[in-house]
């Protein structure tokens, strides 16, 4: 028989092993609440404020583009969105059908919607909706409390004033790209300057996000700001620019396609620099559709390109001051020395021909910049060489970057030796001097360079820095401008500007149907036509095909520089019109229109007050 | 059933004259209830800590009263209060109200009970009550370990099938944990053991899909962060978070925001061990190892094996519930349902382990008493 041990020692000893259980029980949970509550309690308490905290950026408001009066050219407008939250819905389809009749979308876009809802998390905030109308806005706003989940939202859009005058200029922003992120970081901001001075100057008008931590419970709903934290607003961009001279160039322009640009001689602001054709940049900014955007990159007058800074054209007879000052500052020429124009000029084997058919007859050097020769220049350039040419071209800022350091501006060509040789690898030939003589041949400039040019002609050979941006002076200091002497004579210099006033003011010039007289005050300045197609010897003999009769692509480029008032000149401008046919006729009536109107406004800001004026342009302009 | 009951050293009902510390250990945990329900609540009595104040001053009549009951009551009882319990757990099977994809209520037009709470106390009454009647050399006959394994068993049944996985284990810890008290063989639960090992395929099998997804996340709850998962690693931030001195009340952001499931019921400890921290938790853990080791003290002076095995079980079973509540709120055990003894909302919980305590008290008060081994 078994010995049993009595109960009441048999559970003794049972109960020590079950105690001797619950210890280790105890253990394993003081173990346990050791190791979260001790070791681990950073951990958690990092997770706990992960959980608790949600950090939200707060955009700060972009800076303004403005023109050299204040007036807005790129704003911010308020913009209503509509964002949902899916996991705070009840009935999904339901309220997407609600707000499908609040705001009107069509079938098409309601699926595609719920399509893209469904495949978000649920917990994330989805944007429904941007650029609402107030009107749907509302509408919505009163509906909210029967559509849970659904947040309206107040943001900011960049909204351009004087959309197609300045938007070459100004450009835009858009949607964040992958290259924005690599270039600028991946910033809380939406909209990012994608061209011009949008981009240009994208990390001064961006301003600097600040921080929201807002606690939220579990459903992500906000119960309340922690801090805000940082945040700068974006600083504004004054240009140079005179929106309201802008807009009247613009309006010049019309559907022709080309540019104006205006310098201030005396300083270098560019006070207009207008584009066309153009385009309305208020349809990039929230994403433009590939239709418009295919049309626009496609169109054969290249709307999105900065024709000012970007466009490169043979200067034709706008170049010819050049040739003359380079032969006189050599001294190959007297001023009072004549060429006799026959309307030909035989070189070599080859045949040049002068604009004039039957010849200008005898001129001296002053009477081949009124007339325009030809001939005149075709014997000059050959007198001078190229080597002075070019040099006197890149004196005058040709070929070179104007410094204006923006909007990937073209440099242009001045053609020399070393400059074909590393090219073509072959050398110069003496026809080619020839044809640079009347600003043909290799030669390219773009409209801004052949400002520039024409203010240092304005300012006596005194050159001065385009700039677009408007320095930000310093309390008490003044405008320091870097004005840079050619070192040309001033006996010369006069040669020329009579030349250039006498091309405008008098029958015989080719620019007298571009003469005006506004308070006492002329134009001087140079007619361009710039050929960009061959014209062959058979078609000499049979007649020169007229402009008119030609593909768009092939009729000539007009072209006008000049300045005024011709006695102390203040504004230099070159209108170039692509393939417009003749400058006279084209190009330098849009320019004397500008001038015109800048004059007139000159005059008028003289008998009043300066501020009233200053209100009326805002007036006019907003109008 | 012939019983006799030599009373001895009898105290007086209205004297208090009962084991006092166990009763202030008992309801500072009720308290810490109260407070814990305030701070739940926002820095609110209502909806939780008022009823639950409530609830446990009429939890403190109930024990007091089954503490001054006479002893040879509970003990003729025992038997039919465990009958009565199982009719009930039946009714639930059979007209109980569903809520949250489990049948656990029993409406009984007054109140709302839960019979798969009373069971756990019926069934330490009726095994202390059946070994009462087992002399020591027969506990480990075959007939004599089939009827406990039935009484524990046939409730186990039912509660599997209401589903409640977690309120099942707990009932057959305990019971089983009684029949080792008891004096059966070792063997047999080593032999038990590893059947149980082999029956566990079967288990997986028949268990419901939300209760593979509980022991699925509970292995690794980053299975699903945001579903399943999301009740364990959001409580071990709650707790973890908690640091040693916690955040204070009412300051835990993890309840106040909401990140915390069932704040108020299972998951309480939570709630303290990130408001008042590691102190506040060593604090209350001593307190339940208080009681525990009163238990254990009472079980070793009682003199009858009714007695004994009545005390062991209740502090056993209350081992269970809190050393699984915790392990359970910390990621150390699957997400089975179990409450916080006294601290946790609900009527039903609080009463039957208050009336437990009440037995526990009687049970002290009439120590010497032998019993019959009828």
């Amino acid at each position: 028989m078994v010995q049993y041990d009595s109960e009441e020692i048999s559970f003794a000893r049972r109960s020590l092993i079950m105690g001797g259980l619950q210890l280790g029980l105890g253990a394993v949970v003081l173990g346990r609440l050791q190791y979260l509550q001790i070791s681990q309690a950073d951990t958690y308490t990092t997770l706990a404020e992960a959980n608790r905290v949600k950090i939200s950026p707060v955009i700060a408001p972009r800076g303004r583009i403005i023109d050299r009066n204040g007036i807005a050219i790129a704003d911010n407008d308020t913009s209503f969105t509509l964002t949902i939250v899916p996991e705070q819905v009840p009935d999904l389809i339901g309220t997407l059908g609600e707000l499908r009749e609040l705001i009107g979308w069509s079938d098409e876009k309601l699926q595609r919607l719920s399509r893209y809802v469904r495949r978000q998390p649920k917990f994330k905030e989805i944007v429904l909706a941007k650029d609402l109308s107030w009107e749907a806005f509302a509408k919505v706003n009163l509906q909210l409390p029967f559509l849970p989940g659904v947040e309206p939202k107040l943001g900011e859009k960049r909204v351009y004033r004087h959309a197609t005058s300045v938007a070459h200029l100004v450009g835009y922003v858009g949607p964040k790209t992958r290259k924005d992120i690599r270039e600028f970081g991946n910033l809380p901001t939406e909209a990012v300057g994608q061209t011009g001075i949008e981009r240009e100057f994208e990390n001064i008008l961006r301003g600097e996000a600040g921080v929201r931590h807002l606690e939220v419970n579990a459903n992500g709903r906000t119960v309340r700001e922690l801090s805000l934290e940082g945040g700068a607003s974006g600083q504004d961009v004054q240009l140079t620019i005179d929106v309201d001279l802008q807009n009247f160039a613009a309006k010049a322009l019309g559907r022709l396609s080309g540019s104006v640009v205006v310098l201030d001689t005396r300083n270098g602001d560019v006070l207009c620099m207008a584009s066309s054709p153009s385009y309305d940049p208020n349809k990039f900014v929230s994403g433009i559709d590939v239709a418009s955007w295919k049309s626009l990159l496609t169109h054969d007058r290249k709307p999105l390109m900065n024709k000012a800074l970007r466009g490169q054209y043979a200067p034709g007879s706008t170049f010819k001051m050049i040739v003359a000052l380079a032969a006189l500052e050599a001294g190959v020429m007297s001023p009072k020395d004549k060429v006799a124009c026959t309307g030909e000029f035989e070189y070599g084997s080859e045949k040049y021909h002068c604009w004039e058919r039957e010849g200008h007859g005898e001129l001296n050097l002053e009477e081949a910049l009124v007339g325009s020769c030809d001939v005149y220049f075709y014997e000059l350039a050959l007198k001078t060489g190229i080597d002075r040419i070019e040099e006197m071209a890149a004196r005058f800022g040709l070929g070179l970057p104007t410094g204006i350091g923006l909007l990937g501006e073209k440099n242009g060509t001045v053609p020399g030796r070393e400059w074909k040789r590393a090219r073509y690898d072959t050398g110069w030939r003496g026809g080619e001097t020839v044809i640079t003589g009347i600003g043909q041949g290799f030669l390219l400039a773009t409209p801004l360079q052949l400002a520039a040019m024409t203010a240092s002609l304005a300012n006596k050979g005194v050159s001065v820095r385009p700039r677009l941006v408007a320095p930000v002076l310093a309390e008490g200091t003044s405008d320091s401008v870097q004005r840079d002497d050619l070192k040309i004579s001033r006996r010369n210099m006069d040669i020329v500007d009579r030349g250039l006033f006498r091309a405008v003011n008098t029958p015989e010039g080719t620019g007298y149907a571009s003469s005006l007289l506004i308070n006492n005050h002329r134009m001087s300045g140079k007619t361009g036509t710039a050929q960009v197609r061959r014209i062959s010897q058979a078609e000499r003999e049979e007649g020169v095909i007229p402009n008119k009769d030609l593909d768009w692509h092939l009729r000539d480029h007009a072209l006008f520089v000049g300045y005024a008032p011709h006695k102390n000149p203040r504004y230099a401008i070159a209108v170039v019109i692509e393939h417009g046919g003749g400058g006279a006729q084209v190009a330098g009536p849009i320019a004397r229109d500008v001038m015109v109107h800048l004059l007139r406004r000159e005059k008028a800001t003289a008998d009043k007050p300066a501020a009233d004026i200053k209100a009326q342009a805002a007036d006019e302009v907003r109008s | 059933m012939n019983m006799t009951i030599q009373s001895n050293g009898h105290r007086g009902l209205f004297t208090l004259d009962v084991h006092f510390p166990l009763v202030i250990a008992v309801l500072t945990l009720g308290l810490a209830g109260v407070v814990l329900l305030y701070s739940v609540a926002g820095g609110d009595f209502s909806p939780w800590a008022w009823r639950h104040a409530t609830r446990l001053l009429a939890g403190l009549f109930l024990m007091l009263f089954i503490a001054a009951l006479d002893i040879r009551t509970i003990f003729a009882v025992s038997y039919l209060i465990f009958g009565i319990i199982l009719i009930l757990l039946l009714g639930v099977e059979l007209f109980g109200v569903r809520s949250m994809g489990a049948t656990r209520w029993l409406d009984l037009a007054l109140v709302r009970v839960q019979p798969s709470e009373f069971i756990r106390f019926a069934l330490i009454l009726a095994l202390a009550r059946f070994y009462q009647s087992v002399h020591q050399t027969e506990v480990s006959r075959p007939l004599n370990i089939l009827v406990p394994l039935l009484l524990i068993f046939v409730p186990c049944l039912l509660i599997f099938r209401q589903p409640d996985l977690g309120t099942m284990i707990m009932l057959a810890a305990t019971g089983l944990s009684m029949m080792f008290l008891a004096g059966v063989r070792y063997r047999y639960f080593v032999i038990g053991g590893l059947g149980l090992l082999a029956a566990v395929p079967l288990v997986w099998q028949n268990m419901l899909a939300y209760q593979k997804e509980r022991v699925l996340v509970f292995l690794n709850p980053e299975r699903d962060p945001l579903g399943a998962g999301y009740h364990i690693i959001q409580s071990k931030i709650g707790v973890g978070s908690g640091g040693f001195w916690g955040k204070g009340l009412v300051e835990g952001t993890q309840s106040r925001l909401d990140f915390l499931p069932e704040k108020h019921t299972d998951f309480i400890f939570t709630i303290f061990a990130e408001e008042l921290g590691f102190a506040g938790c060593l604090l209350l853990i001593l307190v339940f190892a208080m009681v525990l080791f009163f238990l254990f003290q009472i079980s070793r002076q009682v003199k009858s094996q009714y007695a004994r095995l009545t005390v062991a079980g209740m502090g056993l079973s209350l081992s269970y519930y809190v050393a699984v509540n915790l392990l359970m709120v910390m990621g150390f055990a699957p997400v089975v349902g179990v409450p916080l003894p006294f601290v946790s909302y609900g009527g039903t919980s609080l009463l039957t382990f208050m009336a437990g305590i009440g037995v526990v008290l009687n049970l002290e008060r009439n120590a010497l008493t032998e019993m019959s081994r009828g």
